[in-house]
């Protein structure tokens, strides 16, 4: 019981110290703010859909398909058309504006199509743009895909037609069949891909999809800060001080723990609140389950913390190794970009990180709309790493200085 | 009657023996001194006393508690004042004694009205909220003295307790050393300035690579090298004569000679009276001076004459 008291003390004076030291809750708050600001708004436009590609394109057509193919391109989800000329098209540039992707409709577009021929769309791309091209390509390639469909009906219709009424002119059926088809081409097609989000969190935003990660980065920077103010005490001697006093080496890094524990739970707390409250971020449909996963993460990172400690022998040793850790495991673990778009491999590595099981249990209860009992299995993952942490911590930190 | 006992103590790290087979007694009250230049052992010999650093092998016993056995009790009735400014800079005077008394289960109205002895004693009271980081070194050493004193040690260990503080402070720092023994707790003292542990201390131990080289009062320490004072000579050439130091031996009040770097120390009852037969017999046995000293027995002559270096070397 005397040891119990002593480690509230202990955190109660960490607790004060940090609460007077500025720079770190600049570390703590103000930095992941800004960053998790900065991220969803640079994102947020290609998120919402509010920033489009655009697509230099020249019609040297001289019938109405051209058009009409310009036109269905320009109305499409994230697509801009511009137009150009034939040579700027080529050379992908008008004046000073470079463009990554543009597409020359040639001059017996719509008298090829009318009459049932082979005709085809040049398409020039920037080689260096692997982000945009897939995008333009697929956007290119759909709408070529309508017209072949046009074109082989237009071909069908002829060929049928002249079976049943061989004294048919063909260049007439085919020209009525293509305009037929052609004014399909604005209307829906007759095949369509309904897009829905999956789980029952329909109306995500950026601060969703950011705020999580860059919280879990900044809070694994925090407890780095902790790791640095414990040895900071072994050097500085108070922590010699301690030992020396009948306090327990438990209780002394347990009160450090506690303290840095209820930090991170400040921390974590503040960021998703205004995550919530200034910039509408969801907090999903299970507060008790988020709150699970907060509590989890924050000691899971508390002890990592410990452990961080317990392994280097200076406080300048902390800080580089702790920098290079968190940034390779913000990089691994899904903080800075989907865990979904890394390769097999890098996803397993990743769920070595504690970002990637802290992610995984608040983008269930955040963005796919989970409950309490779905994300147990990630929080009970946290815990025993966290525990894991701790106790090797415990056993490998040096009190004394060599 | 004997406060504390140490017996033997040894510590060593790998190839290194940092203290080599230190033993002594601390009489209840005493201001007991270790004297010694930077690496002597010191240090160390407090780290194993305070229970901070577990002995290679011996033990030393603070009011019937084995710090190797019992050192969770030895905590209790200790009190360590180390070199380091062992405060939280960011708390002020009153929340860091606050928050060490608190670690000896103080509380309450005790602990409020201990903080305000010891600050008052330090002479610190009226800025008991003001934070240690502005503090000047000697107003921090206090405080780092104030926060050993808290839970009414039987024992303080203090630690060069001087380091790098201006005169006036450690005068402030001798009068509370003084004040605290005065209080009926014994203390154990730590410093390479020979004037502090000639100014302060009952009973000196003088430490060297390890190992306790010589110790007792003042008065005992200094008797080795003469009471009345010493000479020391420079003679040329080397060896000029090899009955010289027999004829010195002789002479009225010599009571001993050494050697040292080529210089010959005579000890004796009476310097001033001891000084011409010496000359005398110089004269007779045609050596000539070539560096004449005469002076009044101090510590720092002891050490060298202990240890052939100087205490600040």
């Amino acid at each position: 019981m005397r040891q119990l008291k002593r480690l509230w003390q202990i955190t109660l004076k960490d607790l004060l110290v940090m609460g007077k030291d500025r720079g770190s809750w600049i570390v703590l708050l103000l930095t992941p703010l800004a960053i998790i600001m900065v991220a969803s708004f640079a994102l947020g436009p290609a998120f919402n859909g509010e920033l489009k590609s655009k697509l230099l394109a020249v019609n040297l057509d001289q019938g109405a398909i051209g058009k009409q193919l310009i036109d269905g391109l320009d109305t499409a989800e994230g697509l801009d058309v511009v137009e150009g000329t034939e040579a700027e098209c080529q050379s992908l540039a008008v004046g000073d504006k470079k463009y990554k992707t543009s597409l020359v409709i040639p001059a017996d577009f719509s008298s090829q199509i009318l009459t049932g021929s082979d005709t085809s769309l040049q398409v020039y791309v920037d080689p260096t743009d692997n982000i945009n091209r897939p995008f333009m390509l697929g956007m290119i390639d759909g709408a070529a895909s309508r017209l072949s469909g046009m074109v082989t009906s237009v071909r069908v219709s002829v060929s049928e037609v002249i079976k049943f009424a061989p004294e048919a002119e063909p260049v007439t059926v085919a020209s009525d069949a293509a305009l037929a088809a052609a004014n399909q081409m604005t209307g829906n097609p007759p095949v369509a891909v309904e897009i829905s989000n999956a789980g029952t969190t329909a109306d995500i935003n950026m601060f969703d999809t950011q705020a999580p990660g860059y919280s879990v980065m900044f809070l694994l920077f925090g407890v780095m800060l902790g790791a640095e103010g414990l040895l900071e005490e072994r050097d500085k001697g108070t922590l010699g001080r301690l030992l020396v006093a009948p306090v327990a080496k438990t209780s002394i890094l347990g009160g450090k723990l506690v303290a840095q524990f209820l930090i991170a739970l400040v921390q974590m707390t503040i960021l998703f609140g205004v995550g919530h409250f200034v910039f509408g971020m969801h907090l999903g449909n299970s507060i008790p389950g988020l709150i699970l996963m907060i509590f989890v993460t924050a000691f899971t990172a508390t002890a990592f913390g410990i452990l961080l400690a317990s392994v280097v022998k200076t406080r300048r040793q902390a800080t580089s190794l702790g920098t290079l850790i968190i940034i390779l495991m913000s990089a691994l673990g899904g903080s800075w970009w989907p865990l979904a778009i890394e390769p097999d491999f890098m996803q397993k590595l990743g769920h070595l990180t504690i970002n990637a099981w802290a992610l995984d249990g608040m983008n269930a209860l955040i963005i796919n709309g989970k409950t309490l009992t779905d994300i147990l299995p990630q929080a009970g993952v946290l815990f025993a790493y966290g525990c894991i942490c701790f106790l090797v911590g415990l056993r490998l930190f040096k009190f004394r200085n060599a | 009657m004997p406060l504390v006992t140490a017996d033997n103590l040894v510590k060593k790290y790998d190839e290194l023996t940092a203290v080599d087979g230190v033993s002594f007694t601390i009489d209840e009250g005493q201001i007991f001194g270790f004297l010694g230049p930077n690496g002597a052992g010191k240090s160390t010999t407090i780290s194993m006393l305070s229970t901070y650093l577990p002995p290679s092998s011996g033990d030393a016993v603070i009011d019937g508690l084995s710090v190797t056995h019992q050192a969770e009790k030895v905590r209790n009735i200790i009190g360590v004042v180390p070199q380091d400014i062992a405060l939280y800079p960011t708390l002020t005077a009153l929340q860091n004694l606050k928050f060490y008394g608190k670690m000896y289960d103080m509380g309450g109205e005790n602990l409020d009205k201990r903080c305000q002895e010891l600050l008052e004693l330090v002479e610190l009271w009226d800025r008991r909220d003001s934070r240690v980081e502005q503090f000047s070194g000697g107003m921090k050493r206090r405080i780092n003295m104030a926060a050993g004193l808290l839970h009414h040690p039987r024992f303080l260990l203090l630690d060069e307790p001087t380091v790098g503080v201006d005169p006036q402070s450690r005068e402030h720092i001798f009068e509370t050393i003084f004040k605290i023994r005065d209080s009926g707790t014994t203390i154990l003292y730590t410093s390479h300035y020979m004037e502090e542990v000639e100014t302060l201390c009952d009973y000196i131990a003088i430490m060297d690579k390890g190992k306790m080289v010589a110790s007792g009062t003042l008065h005992e320490l200094l008797s080795v090298l003469g009471e009345g004072g010493v000479i020391e000579l420079k003679i040329a050439p080397p060896g000029c004569h090899a009955g010289l130091e027999e004829a010195i031996a002789g002479q009225n009040g010599v009571t001993s000679i050494n050697h040292q770097d080529g210089k010959l120390l005579i000890s004796s009852k009476n310097s001033a009276h001891s000084l011409p037969p010496v000359l005398k017999v110089l004269e007779d046995t045609g050596c000539t001076v070539d560096h004449l000293e005469i002076y009044t027995p101090n510590l720092e002559k002891l050490f060298i004459h202990l240890t052939g270096k100087e205490l600040r070397e």
